[in-house]
This record gives C-alpha cells, sequence and structure tokens, in this order.
C-alpha cells in the first residue's frame, strides 16, 4: 500500500552500493536502449569500484541473462513466471522495488523507452526516490560516491545538473540512442539468480488480449540517414530521398511536420519526439534545423545539410552545407556517388 | 489531469484541412492533454460520467480550465499555491494524487502521455503509484465495459489491446484522436460556474511535503551545451563530387563493411 507520504531519505546513504540497471528484452535479447545502459553502468561502476547488477523480469530469461552477462553484467537477478510475459506496470514496478529495497543499489539506470518511462516513476515512489529524466552525460564522484547526471533544458539553452543528493538509489533515464553500444566481453563472468515467482491474483486482472507487433524501423543502428523536411514542398519528395539513401546503402528520415503532413510514417522521424540517431553520415534536405530536430541527430558523425536559405540554422550544425535547391543538389550527388563510389547501391539492390 | 505549457512557437498542423498555422497563443493546453481530454469527453458522453479537470499551476492557468469546461468538463480545479512551485516529479505526483483523493469517488483517472515543457512522461505513473492504482500508458483509443475499461495502446515495436479492471490511470498519446472545439455558451457557463482553487491546505499537505522542498531531486549547476564545433563548408553544386569524393576517403560512405 503506497501511503501519500513525502519522500524520506534513508539516514544511512554508506550502505547503498553498486549500479542496477533495469533490462528490457525482447524476444531474449536486450533492447539497445539497455544495451547502452550496461555500457554506462560498467563505467560508472569500475570508477569506484562496484559491481553492475542487471534485473530483468519475464517468463524465459536465461537467454537475455547471457546477453547481459556479454554486455558487462555482474550479477543478474531475474524473476520468471508466465504471468510476467505480458508487461503489466503495477507487478513489473513492484517486483523491480522490491529488488531495489532488498539489495540496495547506489545508482539504478533505466533506458527512456516507453516501458522504462511508464515503470520508471512508479518505482520511484515506492522507493522514495527522485528521477532525472533523459540524462545525456553521467559520470560518479569517487569520494561520495554522488552520481552527477546532465540533461538538455526546456528548450536546449542550457544544459541543467541534475543531483539526487539525500535519497536513494539515484536514479536516471537516458533516451535510447543517447550513448555508444558497448563491445562485447564473451569471457565476462555473472552470478546468474533466476527466481520463479507468482503473482498476486488481482494483479492478474489486468489482461493483454492481444499484442500485434509493428514492423519497426531502428533508425538508431543505421550508418547512413538521409532525411527530408517541408523543404520538399510534398510528398512525392521522398521519392528523390529514398533514392539517395539507397544509393548510399542507407535509410529514409524525416522531420515531424512531414510526418504530421502523413508524407511519410512516423518511424522515420528523427528528432526530440522521434529517434535519437548517431550515424556516420546524416544528410539533411531541406529542413531548417530547428532545436527538437537539432537534438535527435547532433551526435552524427558528419553532416551534410541542403537548403536553399543560407542563413538556415542547419549550417551551424554542418560539416558540408550545400546552398542550393534539394532538386539540383541531390541527383548531382546521387550521379557522383555512383561513379565513384564502387559500392554503390549494391545493398539496396540486395534487400529490394 | 492537464497542464498550461508555454508555446514552443510550434507549427500546428491543422488535423481536418492538412494545413499549418503558427500558433501564437502564450500559454496553451499541453498538446498530449488536449487528447487526454478528448478522451475523457468521449468516455463521458457514453457512460454519463461526470469529468472532473484539474490542473496545478499558476492563477493564469484558469483559463486552461475555462476552455476545458467550453468542451464539456462538469468541474475545473486549480490547485495553485506558492509552496507548489519547482516541485519535480515526485511532489508534483504526490500533490496531484492527494487532489484525486479529495475528489474522492473516480473511475478513471486520465492524463497526457507527457508534456512538452521539459517533461517526461513521469507525472501521470507517479500520480498512479500514489492512489495504489493499475496504469496503462500510451493509449490511442479506449473505451469503459462494466467495471472494465478496454484500451488500444502505442509501443515501439507493438500495439497492444489492454483490457483492466477500474480504477485506473490512462496516459494518451498525442496526436491520437481530434480534440473537438469548445462553445462559447459552455465557455459562459463556466465563468459563471467558477473553477474551485485548492491549496496545500485545502489537500492537507504540509508545505514542506511539497514543491521544491519535497522533491529529492535539485538542479546542481547549469551549463551552455558544448557543441562540437562543425565547419559548415559552403558546397556549390559544382563541388558536389570533390565533396563525394572526401566522405569516399574518409571512409564515411561505400566502405563494404559498412553498407
Ligand atoms: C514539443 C515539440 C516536439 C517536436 N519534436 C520534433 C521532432 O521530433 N522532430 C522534428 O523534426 N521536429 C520536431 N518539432 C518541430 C520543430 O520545432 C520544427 O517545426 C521542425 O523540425 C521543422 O521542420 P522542417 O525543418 O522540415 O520545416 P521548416 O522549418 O519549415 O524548414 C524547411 C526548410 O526547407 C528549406 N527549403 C525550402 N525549399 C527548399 C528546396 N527546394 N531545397 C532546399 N531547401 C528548401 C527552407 O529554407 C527551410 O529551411 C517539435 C516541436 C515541438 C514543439
Ligand atoms: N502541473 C500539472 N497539473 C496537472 N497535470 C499535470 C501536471 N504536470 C503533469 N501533468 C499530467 O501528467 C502528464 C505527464 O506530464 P510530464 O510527466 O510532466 O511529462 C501530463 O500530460 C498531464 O496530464
Amino acid at each position: 500500500m503506497t501511503e501519500l507520504i513525502n519522500c524520506v531519505a534513508p539516514d544511512d546513504l554508506s550502505q547503498y552500493k553498486n549500479v542496477m540497471v533495469y533490462l528490457e528484452h525482447r524476444e531474449g535479447h536486450l533492447v539497445r536502449g539497455s544495451v547502452e545502459m550496461l555500457g554506462m553502468a560498467s563505467k560508472l561502476a569500475s570508477k569506484v569500484k562496484e559491481k553492475v547488477v542487471g534485473v530483468a523480469l519475464g517468463s524465459d530469461l536465461e537467454p537475455v541473462a547471457q546477453d547481459a552477462t556479454q554486455y558487462g553484467c555482474d550479477i543478474f537477478l531475474g524473476a520468471e513466471s508466465k504471468d510476467l510475459s505480458d508487461f503489466r506496470s503495477v507487478s513489473y514496478s513492484r517486483i523491480i522495488s522490491e529488488y531495489i529495497l532488498k539489495e540496495k543499489p547506489n545508482i539504478l539506470l533505466v533506458s527512456g523507452t516507453r516501458e522504462g518511462r511508464d515503470l520508471v516513476s512508479r518505482i520511484a515512489i515506492l522507493t522514495k526516490t527522485g528521477v532525472a529524466a533523459d540524462c545525456v552525460e553521467l559520470d560518479i564522484q569517487e569520494n561520495d560516491r554522488l552520481l552527477v547526471a546532465w540533461r538538455p533544458s526546456f528548450g536546449d539553452k542550457t544544459i541543467d545538473q541534475i543531483l539526487c543528493k539525500r535519497h536513494r538509489p539515484q536514479t536516471i533515464t537516458s533516451r535510447p540512442g543517447s550513448y555508444p553500444l558497448p563491445e562485447k566481453d564473451t569471457e565476462h563472468k555473472c552470478d546468474v539468480k533466476i527466481t520463479k515467482v507468482t503473482l498476486p491474483k488481482e494483479e492478474t486482472a489486468h489482461r493483454v488480449l492481444m499484442k500485434k507487433e509493428k514492423t519497426k524501423l531502428d533508425l538508431t543502428s543505421k550508418k547512413i540517414i538521409v532525411s527530408g523536411g517541408l523543404g520538399l514542398g510534398g510528398k512525392d519528395g521522398f521519392k528523390l530521398i529514398g533514392e539517395l539513401a539507397s544509393v548510399l546503402g542507407g535509410e529514409v528520415g524525416a522531420s515531424r511536420p512531414v510526418v504530421d503532413l502523413g508524407w511519410i510514417p512516423y518511424e522515420h522521424q528523427v528528432g526530440q519526439t522521434g529517434q535519437t540517431v548517431r550515424p556516420k553520415l546524416y544528410i539533411a534536405a531541406g529542413i531548417s534545423g530547428k532545436i527538437q530536430h537539432i537534438v535527435g541527430m547532433k551526435n552524427s558523425e558528419i553532416i551534410v545539410s541542403i537548403n536553399t536559405d543560407p542563413s538556415a540554422e542547419i549550417v551551424k550544425y554542418s560539416d558540408y552545407f550545400i546552398n542550393s535547391d534539394l532538386y539540383k543538389a541531390i541527383p548531382r550527388i546521387i550521379e557522383s556517388v555512383k561513379t565513384i563510389v564502387p559500392e554503390a547501391g549494391k545493398t539496396a539492390q540486395k534487400s529490394a | 489531469m492537464i497542464k498550461q505549457v508555454p508555446d514552443a512557437e510550434e507549427i500546428f498542423i491543422d488535423p481536418v484541412k492538412f494545413t499549418l498555422n503558427r500558433a501564437s497563443a502564450r500559454g496553451i493546453i499541453n498538446p498530449a492533454d488536449e487528447n487526454a481530454l478528448e478522451l475523457a469527453l468521449q468516455i463521458k458522453d457514453k457512460t454519463g460520467m461526470e469529468l472532473v479537470v484539474i490542473t496545478m499551476g499558476p492563477p493564469q492557468a484558469e483559463t486552461a480550465l475555462i476552455e476545458c469546461m467550453g468542451r464539456g468538463a462538469d468541474r475545473g480545479i486549480l490547485i495553485t499555491d506558492r509552496v507548489f512551485a519547482a516541485a519535480d516529479t515526485y511532489a508534483t505526483s504526490l500533490t496531484l494524487a492527494a487532489a484525486v483523493k479529495k475528489i474522492g469517488d473516480f473511475n478513471l483517472v486520465v492524463a497526457g502521455e507527457s508534456t512538452t515543457d521539459s517533461g517526461t512522461g513521469h507525472v501521470g505513473p507517479g500520480v498512479a503509484q500514489f492512489l495504489d492504482i493499475d496504469q496503462v500508458t500510451y493509449v490511442t483509443s479506449a473505451y469503459v465495459d462494466k467495471e472494465n475499461v478496454h484500451c488500444e495502446r502505442d509501443l515501439e515495436d507493438a500495439v497492444e489491446v489492454v483490457e483492466t479492471p477500474m480504477p485506473v490511470l490512462l496516459t494518451v498519446l498525442m496526436n491520437s484522436n481530434i480534440p473537438r472545439h469548445s462553445t462559447l455558451r459552455k465557455k459562459i457557463d463556466a465563468i459563471r460556474k467558477g473553477i474551485e482553487k485548492w491549496d496545500h491546505d485545502t489537500l492537507n499537505l504540509p508545505p514542506d511535503w511539497v514543491g521544491l522542498k519535497g522533491s529529492p531531486t535539485i538542479v546542481g549547476a547549469l551549463r551552455i551545451p558544448q557543441e562540437r564545433k562543425r565547419e559548415g563548408k559552403l558546397i556549390t553544386l559544382d563541388d558536389i563530387p570533390e565533396m563525394v569524393k572526401e566522405l569516399y576517403e574518409k571512409g564515411v560512405i561505400g566502405k563494404e563493411e559498412e553498407l
């Protein structure tokens, strides 16, 4: 029973140790965001000589534990039940909180996926702590093991440092795509503890009647992305964008207004309310460079933009700025790629 | 639960005409909360449940409540008090949950998926936890069937249909429906009826449980983002082959293992 009560702080913070990660998974594999979090957890934990503790729930956790081990998990805690194969906020947050209250981690990292966001504030209230959401940078102070988290402020004008000094675990989320993926280490050892659990009857009244997979496009794993914005002038512009993407062996991205207008499905949207990407090459065609778009692509290795307006904001985020009509520039790029790059279009043909 | 947020100079797409408008109002109802209200109104239309709209915010948030009542909500409650200022998720959820408890008997609490002013989608689930009720997040449509609510929810890689007994809290996905307009008559009725105002005393919440004091997280320091400097090298149409060559030689494009 949760009481309506303030966030009472524990007296003794020294008993809180280790970095816990909530491990979200699909079909036996961790989702990308959880892998990123394991990578981050290893960094933080090694700095203060602590362990990485992974927590996962589901109906078959053995493969999940293996995946987590390769990415640096030292202790794997799993709660298994056939009733946990469906996502249930109440049961999930309760069980994770029970692990937290028992293990007393100093830090809890949760990937900011829809599932992660659904759970994290319930967990924070059950364990009486605060959450710093959508962090882009994390560090731990060696002396007092305080987590120093940074998150962009509203409008991204500043980056704010968020501290949770008196409450534990220090809990944060980060959007998937915020950190690079860690290397796999097939030699890593992990203490795997999987427990069978039974859910109380009242919790199983929440029933998932149907689950339909969507063909989800994962832009975060793409090496090359070519995005189009309102400058395309119409839906047909995406044919040209698609053509360039395919000779480069890349994927198509988009700004939000063109998604809202129905020129292209949401799964292609890059930005604050879309996906956060970090490809080797990002080409932005007819995109002005508003901050909500920039936050989703500014960590790309090379950024090329095409815009008729020489004062467009996108210029200052670009390595190369093609100041021209995209309908003139893109065919020229396609042509050049075809003559210069021997591998041009190969993958596109293979997958077509 | 709705929140008034600053207008982020957004381009709004008129969902009926598919045209662009640049909205200019200073305070707007948080976009996802408009969809939350619409879903709640649809449920009210079908079931005849009473619909109460609450917001925690400064006195000027009253206009947002009048607008909601103009669309069909029965009561508007403004939770306002200086001591509520600068609340983080914990303190905000605590305050809103206290208000819901005070309203008393309820079947559904409907919130938006997240707010546009640095919001994160944490407040809805936080309230659900304080109320000790189930939740369904990222809902796109819902209907009430006897003691259960049926929801369709949208996840990154799947769509789920969920059934769960009430009381339950729903968070509604932005753009999941087309919000109705308010009518002038209902708005006038709303102004006549008035907005109820509650402070920490009304809610029986000690001042140091709420607002900044009741918040476990603090903002330590600010810093201007250190953006990686990019050259912004100006390229003409005739320079394109040269640029492509550079990208190829640097291994950005074309290397077999990357394709
Ligand atoms: C809460 C919130 C969340 C948001 N989330 C996102 C998000 O996730 N992703 C996102 O993208 N936006 C998001 N936005 C919207 C964002 O603020 C901008 O409105 C949007 O990014 C602008 O899209 P655009 O660049 O395609 O259009 P515009 O800003 O209209 O820019 C079009 C550009 O095309 C150029 N152009 C026109 N014709 C041509 C041509 N023939 N050749 C070359 N260039 C041409 C113009 O010079 C102009 O610079 C969000 C906004 C809010 C308030
Ligand atoms: N101050 C507030 N008053 C009323 N409802 C709120 C408030 N803050 C957040 N909410 C509700 O919680 C949802 C999620 O907000 P957030 O966690 O800030 O993204 C919003 O869409 C609202 O429905």
